[in-house]
């Protein structure tokens, strides 16, 4: 298809943010349609599995509680780290081509939507998609950790009981288990995993508005994920790299990873939730100012790629 | 907008805001690890060990999901008594999870108490290799509790699981000075009173581990003193004997009965708890006036001479001599 004047010259009727909550809507319900709630049900089996697969443990049972909670913490955490991810870049990646391949792409572009509405629809869209399965998957973790609190809470106690401790070691050891149970920090890391999906989400858009394929998009912004892991090293390499003794090359090479690749170490705050640790709201909150400066930014800068492109 | 000019535009965009974030990134990195929020880095050594897929994995924020796995290949090494094998894995574990104390204390415990008790009773082994592997094997899972309460200060359980482990008759033995061990045990008890979550029962061990050092009776006896007065929970057999034993020092001279009959109550019982400590050889407590006074209560009750326990021969010495002599 030719450049589309009407987009541009047509005076778009409505407020933008109508406009992208209803683009939005239809992405959601686009990708609902292709059955991505359908790894609801592996989910449910990973977190079924920690709760009643006996794994052997080295410990004897009076020191049992914390680790198995930990178990379904880390796993449960960890499949929802893999969802989010993969969900958010690989549906992200389909939106634009298969909007181009059901010739969707040209009508809502034909009508007076500006592009920008169009692609923050869309991502809003798939943020939605990824904030729902997040959601749902917490809910089956809470549900589960809360069953196994419980267990354990009673054989711990029971066993304690019939060994004699006293009132304030019982109560010691209630504690343990509660700090190792569903709390607030555990909520802040499914936060961060939220923000770690949409940002990644923000990037794949950006990618998909000058890529040829959704294999491209894909592959790139997987890389771009894992290369995210090493940009603190790099800005290490750089801030610091002069006292080691780095050459130049090393260090304007460090810059450039630093300046282009987003950190996505800053929302590894999961494994401390994990192991028990509270996370304090002045840290989630800044981690949500870096999670919501990265997703406008990228928005902004595939509208401006996207602005005038043409098909 | 030309295609060339529009990518130099977004490129130094993206700079831009690369640049912008730089400073702040840093320093939010630099305060979550502060908090410790944030995993150390792992170095070069980890990485290896932990093989490519896993260092992607971990990378991605899921270090304890993949301390979970290690923690299973562990245990096999540990059921098929690698202890090698269970030390590396350990050491692994830890570098992905530092703040997980069940990591720390099981790596220590397997070193210490599993393997060391292994090369105890492997017979196929040299005697002198044996007692090598023993004394090494406890070095080690010293040392890694050591680490684990340097990476966990606050940590009561790792400071009482270390106390433990220095005060421990099966163990003590293979340190060159065990009264820098107590002390050092007393230490480490106290910490753990001071941290958060501790249990009562770790200030009547620091008081135990105490009593054992010469030169320390007197600060061990206001301890069991203060002790005593705190509660009856504290009334136990071993701190009675040493508030006994402590007084006795302190006090040779004194009516041994009368002291007796008050600390334990009665006689019988005074009979029954001294003669018990008497006996309890391996431990090292002190025995300050306990003949004098078991001799003493044996003639008030009754006890002909066949039956005194300070007739009876004492329990053979176990330890290091004893075990690695075949």
């Amino acid at each position: 298809m030719n450049h589309t004047p009407s987009s541009s010259t047509a005076p778009a009727r409505g407020n933008h943010f109508g406009r992208i909550l209803v683009i939005a809507g239809h992405a959601f319900t686009q990708l609902v349609r292709m059955k991505v709630f359908y790894f609801m049900a592996v989910f449910a089996l990973i977190a079924i599995a920690s709760n009643f697969l006996s794994l052997p443990q080295h410990a004897g049972p009076e020191s049992m509680g914390a680790q198995v909670l930990n178990q379904i913490k880390s796993w449960s955490l960890g499949a929802m780290t893999l969802f989010s991810v993969v969900l958010s870049i690989v549906a992200t990646a389909l939106l634009l081509p298969k909007d181009i391949e059901d010739r969707t792409l040209y009508t809502i572009l034909a009508k007076p939507v500006p592009r920008f509405d169009y692609l923050a629809g869309k991502l809003l869209g798939v943020i939605l998609l990824v904030l729902v399965s997040l959601l749902m998957m917490d809910a089956l973790m809470v549900g589960a950790l809360q069953l196994r609190t419980s267990m354990v809470m009673s054989e711990q106690v029971g066993m304690v009981k019939s060994l004699g401790w006293g009132d304030d070691a019982i109560e010691s050891l209630k504690q343990e288990i509660r700090a190792n149970g569903s709390n607030w920090s555990l909520q802040g890391a499914v936060l961060a995993v939220f923000l770690r999906a949409a940002v990644m989400a923000a990037l794949a858009i950006l990618i998909s508005t000058f890529s040829t394929s959704t294999l491209f998009t894909t592959i790139v912004s997987f890389l771009m994920y894992f290369i995210g892991y090493f940009q603190a090293d790099a800005r290490d390499v750089y801030l610091h790299g002069g006292e080691a003794g780095q050459g130049a090359v090393a260090r304007i090479g460090s810059l450039l990873v630093s300046l282009v690749i987003p950190d996505f170490q800053l929302f590894n705050v999961i494994d401390a939730a994990i192991e028990g640790q509270a996370v304090p709201l002045v840290a989630m909150g800044k981690l949500c100012f870096v999670g919501i400066y990265y997703t406008l930014f990228y928005l902004f800068v595939s509208w401006f790629v996207f602005a005038d492109k043409e098909f | 907008m030309n295609a060339p000019g529009k990518y130099a535009i977004v490129t130094a965009a993206i700079l831009g805001f690369g640049a912008a974030r730089l400073p702040y990134e840093a320093a939010l990195s630099k305060e979550l690890r502060d908090r410790n929020l944030f995993p150390v880095r792992l170095d070069i050594d980890t990485r290896e060990r932990i093989g490519q897929t896993f260092s992607a994995v971990s990378l991605g924020g899921l270090r304890t999901l993949v301390a979970t796995f290690l923690n299973l290949r562990a245990f096999t090494a540990f059921t098929e008594t690698r202890w090698d094998d269970v030390a590396e894995t350990f050491e692994t574990i830890v570098a992905l999870a530092p703040r997980t104390r069940y990591y720390w204390e099981t790596g220590s415990w397997h070193q210490a108490y599993n393997a060391a008790s292994y090369y105890v009773n492997d017979t196929k082994l040299p005697p002198v290799r044996r007692r090598y592997e023993w004394r090494n094997s406890i070095a080690k899972g010293r040392a890694f509790l050591e680490r684990g309460i340097r990476n966990n200060p606050n940590d009561w359980s790792l400071h009482n699981n270390l106390g433990f482990l220095l005060t421990d008759p099966n163990k003590f033995t293979s340190f060159r000075d065990i009264d820098a061990a107590f002390l050092e045990a007393a230490d480490h008890y106290a910490k753990a009173a001071a941290s958060p979550g501790a249990l009562d029962y770790v200030n009547r061990s620091r008081c135990y581990a105490l009593a054992r050092v010469a030169g320390h009776e007197a600060e061990a006896l206001d301890m069991a003193r203060r002790l005593y007065q705190e509660s009856r929970k504290n009334h136990t057999p071993t701190l009675l004997c040493l508030l006994f034993v402590l007084e006795s020092h302190e006090d040779p001279d004194g009516d041994s009965i009368a002291r007796a009959e008050r600390i334990f109550g009665s006689l019988e019982t005074a009979y029954e708890q001294l003669s018990m400590h008497w006996q309890r050889t391996r431990e090292r407590f002190p025995v300050h006036g306990v003949a004098q006074a078991l001799g003493a209560m044996e003639i008030r009750l009754g006890i002909p001479a066949a039956e005194s326990v300070i007739n009876q021969p004492l329990p053979a010495p176990v330890g290091p001599d004893t075990w690695f002599q075949q």
